[in-house]
C-alpha cells in the first residue's frame, strides 16, 4: 500500500528520536522546563487499518511526566493524563530544544510551580537570589 | 528483548554459582566454638591495645580528653559485641564448651579493665586514677595474649 | 600575580577536597592490618580518578551541558534510568556516611555523642547547600581540608624506619595474619575510595555552575593533574600513619577515634587540633559535595532546572530533592548503625557501580557532536581503555570477595 508522499516544505528534516526525544526543553528565558519523554502525533491508532490517501502524522506535542513510565516499561496513559507542550510553543530545535513561551504558562512545570509555591517559597531565603 | 538459545544454559549456571557462592558463605560463617573465639580474641586485644594507647596518650598529655574518652568508648563497644558472638555460641563438646567458659571470663575481666580505664579518663569524685586505668588494661592484655595461645594451640 | 593566586587556589582547593570519610577510614583500616603493601591501588586510582575528572571536564566545558544531562540523550532513556538508580542509591548511601563522619569528627572534638550531632551536621549541609554561593563553598572546605597535612607531618615525627615502608610498598606482599581474599577485597575497597563517582557527577555540574568555557580547561587540568596526585599523597600518609602506629601494636582501625591517635603519637594535642579541623572539614566538604550531586542527578535525568547559581524558587525540585536526600540519611544514621561501617560498604559499592558512571563519560567524550574538535585523543583513549578493564574486575571481583571475607572481616 502506498502512503500519500510527503508534502515539499522548505526547512530541515529531524529524526524524531534522536533530536526530539530524552532532550532537554528551554523555555524562552533559557531556564530548563523538562526533559521531552515522549511525543504525541496526530494520525491513525496503531493497530487500524489505514485507509488510502491519509495524510502522515503530525507532531501535536511534546509530552512530560509519567509518560516516560509506559515509554521505557510500555502501555500507554490515556489521553486526559497526558502532560503536553503544544508544538505551537516550540520555537526553535537544536541541540537543546527552545520554547518560544514561559515556563509559568506551561502546564509541563505545574509539579515545579507547586513545589515552588507549596515548600520552598515557604523556606526562609527561597526567593534571595544566589548572585 | 532478544533470547538466545544458551540463554537459559547460562541463567541455570549463574544459579549454580549462586548457591555456590551462598554454600561458601554459609560454611564460613558456621566456623565453630575455636574460629569465634579466636576472632573475638584477636578484636578484644584490638581494642585493649586501642585503649593502652588512648590513656597512654592522655596520661603524656597528648591525647585531649574529650578524644580519649571517645576511643575509649570505641573500644568497649568493640570488646562488648565481641563477648556478644561468645555469648551467642552454642557448644556441643565439653571442650567447647571449656574454651567458651574461659573466654567468658577473661571478656567480662577485659570490660571491667576497660571500664576502670574510662572512669579514670573521666575524672570524676573518687575515680580511680590513671595508674590504676593502666594496670587494670595491662592485666587484660596478659589475659588476653594468654587465652589467645591456649585457643590457637588447639 | 593574580593569575598565580587562582591557579595556587584552584590546587590547594583540589587538594584538600580530595579527602572524604571513605578515604580516611578505608586507608586507615588497610594500614592498620596490611602495612603499605596496598598503597600500589592508591596509585591506580589516583590516575583513574585524574583521567575521568579531566574528561567530564572537558565534556562540560566542550558542550556547555553536564554530565548526566548527556547521558539520558545519548544512552537512551532505559539505560539512563539504569544509571541513574545505582548513581543516586549509591550517592544516597555516601551522604549518609558522610554526615555520619561529620558527627563522629565533632564528637571527637568534644565528647557529645555523635548522634547529637548528626542533625545539626545535616542542617549545617543544608543550609551552606541553600545560601552559600559555589565558589566560597568550595575554597572555604577544600582550604581547610589542606589541614589533613598533618598525617604527614606526623608521620614524619614519627621517625619511622622508611627503608622498611617502601620495601612494603614498592614489593607488596600478603601479611601473614591477612589471606588474599581480604587483601583483594581491600584493594577494591581502597580503589572505590579514591575514584568515587560523585566527583564525578559533582565535578561537570561545577563546571556548569561556574560558567566554565574551552579556556578554562587549562586551569582545571592543572587543578586535577597537580591536586589529585597530592591529595593521593594525604591518603598515603593516612595508611602510613595507621602502619606505623597501629600496625605494631595489633590494633585493627574499626572507628574513627582510632584513626587520629597515630596523629596524637607524633604531633601530641596540637597536631591533634589540626587533624580534628581537618576531619570536619573533609567529611563537611564531602557531604556538600554529595547532597549536591544527588540533587544533580536527579535534575540533570529529568531535565528540571537545577544549580546553585539559580535560586532556590527557580530550582525548587532540585532543592526538595537534596532536602529529602538529607533527611533520608538522618533517619538510617538515627538508627545507630554504625557510620564507620555504612562507610566501608559504601566504597565497596562505589567500586561496583564504576562501570556505570564511566562507561557513559567515555562514550560522549569521544563524541565529536558534543565535543566538537575536543574529543579525546588517541593516548588518552588507550588509557580509558585499559582504565574500564580494571574498573569492570574490580566491579566484578567486588561482591564474590564480599561473601568470601565476610565484607572484610
Amino acid at each position: 500500500m502506498k502512503l500519500v508522499p510527503v508534502p515539499p516544505i522548505a526547512g530541515r528534516t529531524l529524526d524524531a528520536q534522536l533530536h526530539l526525544l530524552d532532550r532537554q526543553a528551554l523555555d524562552n528565558d533559557g531556564v530548563p522546563v523538562t526533559t521531552v519523554d515522549d511525543l504525541e502525533l496526530s494520525g491513525p491508532e496503531p493497530g487500524t487499518e489505514i485507509p488510502e490517501g491519509t495524510p502522515a502524522p503530525v507532531i501535536t506535542a511534546l509530552l512530560t511526566g509519567p509518560v516516560l513510565g509506559t515509554r521505557i516499561f510500555g502501555g500507554r496513559p490515556p489521553s486526559s493524563r497526558l502532560i503536553r507542550i503544544p508544538w505551537k510553543d516550540v520555537a526553535d530545535v537544536g541541540v537543546v530544544i527552545k520554547l518560544g513561551v514561559s515556563g509559568d504558562s506551561l502546564d509541563a512545570d505545574w509539579v515545579e510551580r507547586w513545589i515552588r509555591d507549596k515548600i520552598i517559597a515557604r523556606i526562609p531565603g527561597g526567593r534571595h537570589d544566589p548572585r | 528483548m532478544e533470547t538466545r538459545p544458551g540463554n537459559t544454559r547460562t541463567s541455570k549456571r549463574t544459579l549454580l554459582l549462586a548457591v555456590c557462592f551462598a554454600g561458601t558463605a554459609f560454611l564460613t560463617g558456621c566456623g565453630g566454638v575455636t574460629d569465634t573465639v579466636s576472632t573475638a580474641v584477636e578484636d578484644s586485644a584490638s581494642a585493649i591495645a586501642t585503649a593502652r594507647l588512648a590513656l597512654g596518650q592522655e596520661s603524656a598529655g597528648k591525647l585531649t580528653t574529650a578524644a580519649a574518652a571517645t576511643a575509649l568508648e570505641d573500644s568497649l563497644r568493640e570488646l562488648q559485641t565481641s563477648r556478644d558472638s561468645v555469648v551467642r555460641l552454642s557448644p556441643s563438646t565439653p571442650e567447647d564448651r571449656q574454651v567458651r567458659q574461659e573466654a567468658l571470663a577473661v571478656l567480662e575481666g577485659c570490660t571491667a579493665g576497660l571500664n576502670t580505664a574510662r572512669d579514670s579518663v573521666a575524672g570524676n569524685d573518687g575515680a580511680p586514677s590513671a595508674e590504676d586505668g593502666k594496670q587494670a588494661l595491662d592485666e587484660a592484655a596478659g589475659r588476653l595474649s594468654e587465652l589467645k595461645t591456649k585457643v590457637g594451640a588447639q | 600575580m593574580k593569575r598565580i593566586l587562582g591557579v595556587a587556589l584552584g590546587i590547594l582547593t583540589a587538594i584538600g577536597g580530595f579527602v572524604d570519610i571513605g578515604d580516611l577510614v578505608t586507608n586507615a583500616v588497610v594500614g592498620s592490618r596490611f602495612g603499605m603493601s596496598l598503597v600500589w591501588v592508591v596509585a591506580v586510582g589516583v590516575v583513574g580518578i585524574c583521567l575521568f575528572a579531566n574528561m567530564s571536564g572537558r565534556v562540560a566545558a566542550a558542550s556547555g551541558r553536564a554530565t548526566f544531562e548527556v547521558i539520558r540523550e545519548r544512552l537512551g532513556p532505559r539505560a539512563g534510568l539504569a544509571n541513574l538508580s545505582a548513581s543516586f542509591l549509591i550517592n544516597l548511601m555516601t551522604v549518609t556516611a558522610e554526615i555520619g563522619g561529620v558527627a563522629l569528627a565533632l564528637q571527637l572534638a568534644s565528647s557529645v555523642h555523635y548522634l547529637l550531632w548528626i542533625p545539626v551536621a545535616a542542617l549545617a549541609v543544608w543550609l551552606v547547600v541553600w545560601r552559600v554561593k559555589f565558589s566560597i563553598m568550595e575554597n572555604v572546605t577544600g582550604l581547610l581540608g589542606l589541614t589533613l597535612i598533618v598525617f604527614a607531618v606526623a608521620l614524619f615525627l614519627l621517625k619511622p624506619d622508611w627503608g622498611n615502608l617502601a620495601g612494603q610498598a614498592l614489593a607488596p606482599a600478603v601479611p601473614d595474619e591477612e589471606t588474599a581474599s581480604s587483601y583483594w577485597y581491600y584493594a577494591i575497597a581502597l580503589f572505590g575510595a579514591a575514584m568515587t563517582p560523585y566527583e564525578v557527577f559533582f565535578f561537570s555540574s561545577g563546571a556548569v555552575e561556574e560558567g566554565w568555557s574551552i579556556k578554562d580547561l587549562i586551569q582545571s587540568r592543572i587543578n586535577v593533574l597537580v591536586g589529585f596526585p597530592l591529595g593521593g599523597v594525604l591518603s598515603v600518609a593516612i595508611a602510613g600513619c595507621a602502619a606505623v602506629v597501629l600496625l605494631p601494636a595489633g590494633i585493627a582501625v574499626t572507628s574513627l577515634s582510632q584513626v587520629i591517635l597515630p596523629v596524637a603519637e607524633g604531633a601530641g594535642k596540637l597536631g591533634l587540633a589540626f587533624v580534628l579541623i581537618g576531619l570536619v572539614a573533609a567529611t563537611f566538604g564531602a557531604a556538600l559535595e554529595t547532597t549536591l550531586s544527588s540533587g544533580y542527578t536527579l535534575a540533570q535525568f529529568f531535565g528540571w532546572s537545577w544549580g546553585k547559581f539559580r535560586r532556590p524558587a527557580q530550582a525548587a525540585r532540585f532543592h526538595l530533592s537534596m532536602i529529602i536526600t538529607l533527611l533520608i540519611g538522618i533517619a538510617v544514621l538515627s538508627t545507630g548503625v554504625d557510620p564507620v561501617l555504612i562507610t566501608e560498604y559504601s566504597v565497596v559499592f562505589s567500586a561496583i557501580a564504576l562501570p556505570l558512571t564511566y562507561l557513559p563519560i567515555l562514550i560522549v567524550a569521544n563524541d565529536p557532536q558534543y565535543m566538537g574538535k575536543h574529543v579525546n585523543g588517541r593516548p588518552v583513549n588507550v588509557l580509558a581503555m585499559i582504565y574500564l578493564v580494571i574498573i569492570l574486575a574490580a566491579s566484578l571481583a567486588a561482591i564474590p570477595l564480599m561473601i568470601v571475607t565476610g565484607a572484610g572481616s
